[in-house]
């Protein structure tokens, strides 16, 4: 188990570091070895997936001496939600790699980043310490940078160091309070240690876990994006190229998520039961500004990213209510949303790459041109909005129903956020594919390859498979989410 | 802490400068005698800088045998500073010798005299480490800064690099003058001349009855200090220097000032200041702060690189500053902090040097537009140095930024702590807008295909290494600069 948590790490680097070396003069060869090399972490994941941590709360299974004078050593484990999120992640990757286009796939840059991106998103889900954590956390920053600045928009300078800054700002407050969970440790233990088993241990005052849950909370929640926080993504989601819009919304946003979900919650309890009720109040308004602001939209993949604000919204409720239902509904939510979002971001950079333009009004009619693509859109749109019988009811159901019983007046307002969805995603649709096609362009467009086909049907099944089997996701979740609405009633109680 | 007393003569002891002192003799000889060709001159000063190494390598035996001493009838010190002040200088030395070679084999019927300038200023910032004497330590940092201010002015055909050196000497000058002065003032108050004695006095006659004077001195020779680190508000010769001098030599005399005096001021403050070092509390910070604050603010609308790393150094001082103004274990910190930053450092100028590849003391960031397509290798690396001075995860920037938090986190310095991550953040931006211009903005700008000699490469990739390495594996160093301080706890 250890060897394949550190080949999570090492084959994605290794492959990155392979596309490097290979030279452009074969840069044909740059996509199979990427996929191969993704279907490898793949097949890992599906392995882990059998495993006996996929079902368990976190647990530390590999430790690594760094810093021995202090007493910091860098520890990695799995769950199961993480080993959900490696899979996510690296199904992905994989599905990007294969759907992106020519221009893409035969720069080495691009490969070469899209797969340290995995390494770093792999690291972040097994870090068992905030410092790796931290590292990996960071270390995103550098491939998307990449991503974003080369292969991007016409405005990609101001989107990428706007992502670039917002992030770095909101890991500062997470270093710092790395660096104060480390002091406090030392008080107890005598060393800076900061693995997820010694601060569960930790018993901290009333004050020190209302400051550390600000830090962390900020730093995590400017990624997820909540609220005020959110004006980074959809400038970052126009400008970047369309395998970095998946990773981004299918997984990107999740770190933050994850974060305040293995760290905040758990280990600053206190501070949570302080602050939870302003983050419930931040994700319902995120949730119904989102949709709104998604509904005024005329670029479509400006729309896509307002509703990534609407439906991360959703899982910051859920983990904010604190109940079982609500964590686990939240959990499922963020596995959902990477699919869909990640599927959506793809449908769009298709047509992206055939008309050059993301205006919903240069389009119309299309789907007498490319009826596939037209279906294909039409499922992932049933699965955003949440239409019963496919991924995205099941999580946010759970979340409703689940939050009703701390906030009712808010789950009320939130549940406006799925009518709201169906306004914006079918609208889009209709204006987009239904009707006489308006313009001469798109009458020849050709509808999608093998290859793009290929590319999006792992997540349509697993939009289906998830949608109508929800159980199956739920064993693996279910877990981790009782043990942390324990800790919170226990909490509750103790107050 | 204590100090063994030898007053004999040992000659190891002082040898790496006297090895310096050496190889310099041996280069005068080449001058006035037939002209010598070129490349007996590069190994002359090449097996210099080996044999220099080497003498560092015996002092570690002598510090094992007798510890931390006193030679020369107390002027010359060996302990635990002194052997990393000496190990970093020869490793500069080794590191920047590329460059530095390079750029006087351009100056023509000067390059010996430029070698001997450099080979003499490491001789006298190596005696500025190793000196238990004031009188010593003005002595080393003279011999070393106005090497250093004719070094910056060698290019005479260059009106920036005539500037610089200009500037430099006066300014130098007023910090030699304010340093001097303090060492009167601290003679007059106290009748001590030496660093070990300043903690032996105040013990003595107690802190409540020092007098004013004496604080005035010390606050004075630290001044002196902090001129040559380029620490805010007396920083402002660095961008000029920098950018007026000839490239390949400024990696050199930027990183051998800075590790000089650190290195000394590190051991101010651990053997002379530590129980009065809270009188000094609010001058430090105000120092800290200021350089890191001004520093920033400077550094983000600078267009030429070379004033962009002056005053990315001015922060890096501060940072360097907050550590050892702190306390025993912020100064093992900041000692990691120096050591990776200078890595960066001289990797960051060997980049340049090589891009540069003529004595021109202009080099703005557009001048490197459309780097990576045709060099992708000297893009990486100075990508990665980048990295590590803005301090991202991966790289040893990040690792030593942490330790150096951490610690001034457990010294209760939160304002600190609260600034130097404010700059951090505002660093990304003008950290990674050169890393822009080279490597991801589109243009048609192309820098064309430079050939990297074999040696250049290998150093490029240790630097480079080096700097990944204590990103991901820092325990070595940390040891070490824990040891640095373990005698003194």
């Amino acid at each position: 188990m250890i060897s394949i948590l550190f080949s999570l790490l090492l084959v994605p680097l290794f492959s990155a570091m392979l596309i490097f070396i290979i030279p452009n003069s074969r840069k044909e060869t740059f996509r199979p070895i990427g996929i191969a090399f993704s279907l490898i972490t793949l097949t890992q994941c599906v392995y882990l997936l059998f495993g006996e941590y996929a079902k368990t709360e976190f647990k530390i299974l590999s430790t690594f001496e760094w810093i021995q004078s202090y007493g910091i050593n860098l520890h990695f484990g799995l769950s199961g939600i993480s080993t959900l999120l490696l899979l996510l992640s690296s199904l992905l990757v994989f599905v990007s790699l294969l759907s992106i286009g020519k221009d893409h796939s035969e720069s080495k840059g691009f490969v070469g980043s899209l797969l340290m991106l995995h390494f770093a998103i792999n690291g972040v889900f097994i870090s068992g310490d905030l410092i790796s954590l931290f590292i990996f956390f960071e270390a995103l920053l550098i491939p998307m940078y990449f991503l974003m600045g080369i292969w991007g928009g016409e405005n990609r300078r101001y989107a990428t160091i706007k992502f670039i800054l917002y992030t770095v700002f909101g890991s500062v407050f997470i270093f710092i309070g790395t660096v104060y969970t480390a002091v406090i440790s030392y008080g107890v233990n005598g060393k800076f240690s900061v693995d997820f088993e010694t601060l569960s241990l930790l018993s901290l005052l009333e004050s020190q876990s209302k400051t550390l849950f600000l830090l962390f909370t900020f730093g995590f929640l400017i990624k997820v994006p909540i609220f005020p926080l959110h004006t980074w993504l959809p400038d970052a989601h126009v400008e970047a190229p369309t395998a970095g819009s998946i990773m981004l919304a299918g997984v990107l946003l999740k770190v933050g998520a994850y974060g305040v979900f293995r760290v905040s919650i758990p280990f600053f309890t206190e501070g949570f039961l302080a602050y939870k009720n302003w983050i419930a109040i931040l994700s319902v308004i995120g949730i119904i500004y989102g949709a709104i602001v998604a509904i005024a939209q005329i670029d479509i993949k400006k729309l896509i990213a307002y509703s990534s604000v609407s439906h991360m919204g959703f899982v910051m409720l859920g983990i904010s209510a604190g109940g079982f239902l609500s964590i686990e509904g939240a959990l499922i939510q963020m596995i959902n949303h990477g699919i869909t979002a990640g599927a959506l971001f793809m449908l769009v950079g298709f047509i992206y790459e055939r008309r050059h333009t993301r205006k919903i009004s240069d389009f119309g009619g299309i789907k007498i041109s490319m009826p596939r693509y037209a279906a294909i859109f039409l499922f992932t749109s049933f699965a955003s909005i949440g239409l019963p019988g496919l991924n995205g009811f099941v999580g946010e159901f759970m979340i409703l129903m689940g939050s009703y019983n701390s906030y009712k007046i808010l789950t009320s307002f939130a549940a406006f956020g799925v009518v709201l969805a169906a306004i914006y995603m079918l609208w889009a649709y209709q204006r987009m594919f239904t009707g006489p096609i308006k313009y001469e362009e798109n009458k020849n467009l050709s509808d999608l390859n093998s290859r793009e086909t290929a590319s999006v049907l792992p997540l349509l099944l697993l939009m289906l498979f998830i949608g109508v089997y929800p159980s199956y996701i739920e064993s693996f979740v279910i877990k981790e989410a009782v043990i942390l609405s324990d800790t919170i009633a226990l909490f509750m109680e103790l107050k | 802490m204590t100090l063994v007393e030898n007053l004999m003569i040992n000659y190891v002891v002082i040898s790496p400068t006297l090895s310096l002192l050496f190889t310099v003799i041996i280069l005068l000889f080449c001058t006035i005698t037939i002209s010598t060709p070129m490349y007996i001159k590069k190994w002359v000063s090449f097996s210099g800088v080996l044999l220099t190494l080497f003498m560092v390598f015996l002092k570690f035996g002598l510090y094992s045998t007798d510890g931390i001493s006193a030679y020369f009838s107390n002027m010359i010190l060996s302990d635990p500073f002194s052997l990393v002040g000496n190990t970093l200088i020869a490793f500069i030395l080794l590191f920047t010798f590329s460059s530095f070679w390079k750029t006087s084999e351009l100056i023509e019927s000067k390059t010996t005299e430029a070698l001997i300038l450099i080979f003499m200023s490491a001789s006298g910032f190596m005696l500025m480490v190793d000196s238990e004497n004031f009188i010593m330590l003005f002595i080393g940092l003279e011999i070393g800064s106005i090497s250093l201010y004719a070094l910056a002015g060698l290019n005479r055909g260059d009106q920036l690099s005539n500037e610089a050196s200009l500037k430099y000497f006066l300014l130098g000058s007023l910090a030699s003058c304010i340093f001097i002065y303090g060492i009167a003032l601290l003679y007059v108050s106290l009748s001590i001349i030496g660093l070990y004695e300043i903690n032996i006095a105040i013990n003595y006659i107690g802190l409540n009855n020092v007098p004013l004077t004496s604080f005035i001195g010390i606050i004075f020779i630290i001044v002196g200090l902090l001129f040559k680190v380029a620490a805010a508000p007396f920083q402002a010769w660095a961008p000029d220097v920098y950018q007026g001098s000839p490239t390949g030599y400024v990696g050199y005399m930027a990183a051998v000032a800075k590790a000089a005096s650190f290195i000394v001021l590190a051991r101010l403050i651990t053997v002379s200041l530590r129980f009065i070092l809270d009188q000094f509390d609010l001058f430090f910070s105000a120092v800290v702060i200021l350089s890191v604050l001004g520093g920033a603010l400077f550094a983000t609308n600078q267009s030429d690189l070379k004033r962009l790393i002056a005053y990315s150094g001015v922060i890096q001082s501060g940072f360097i500053l907050s550590g050892i103004s702190s306390g025993v274990f912020g100064v093992s910190a900041s000692t990691f902090y120096l050591i990776t930053y200078i890595i960066q450092l001289v990797g960051i100028f060997t980049v340049f040097s090589i891009i540069s590849g003529q004595l021109s003391s202009d080099f703005q960031i557009s001048n490197i537009s459309g780097l990576f397509k045709e060099n992708k290798f000297i893009t990486i690396t100075f990508a990665i140095f980048m990295l590590g001075l803005a301090g991202l995860p991966l790289t040893s920037g990040f690792v030593s930024k942490f330790i150096l938090i951490t610690n001034l986190w457990s010294y209760e310095r939160y304002v600190l702590v609260s600034v130097l991550m404010l700059t951090t953040v505002a660093g990304f931006y003008f950290y990674l807008r050169p890393i822009w211009v080279a490597a991801v903005e589109k243009t048609e700008n192309v820098v064309e295909r430079i050939l990297l000699k074999k040696s250049d490469k290998l150093l490029l990739s240790v630097l480079a290494a080096l700097t990944i390495y204590f990103g991901l594996l820092p325990n070595t160093l940390v040891n070490i600069t824990r040891w640095m301080v373990e005698s003194y706890l």
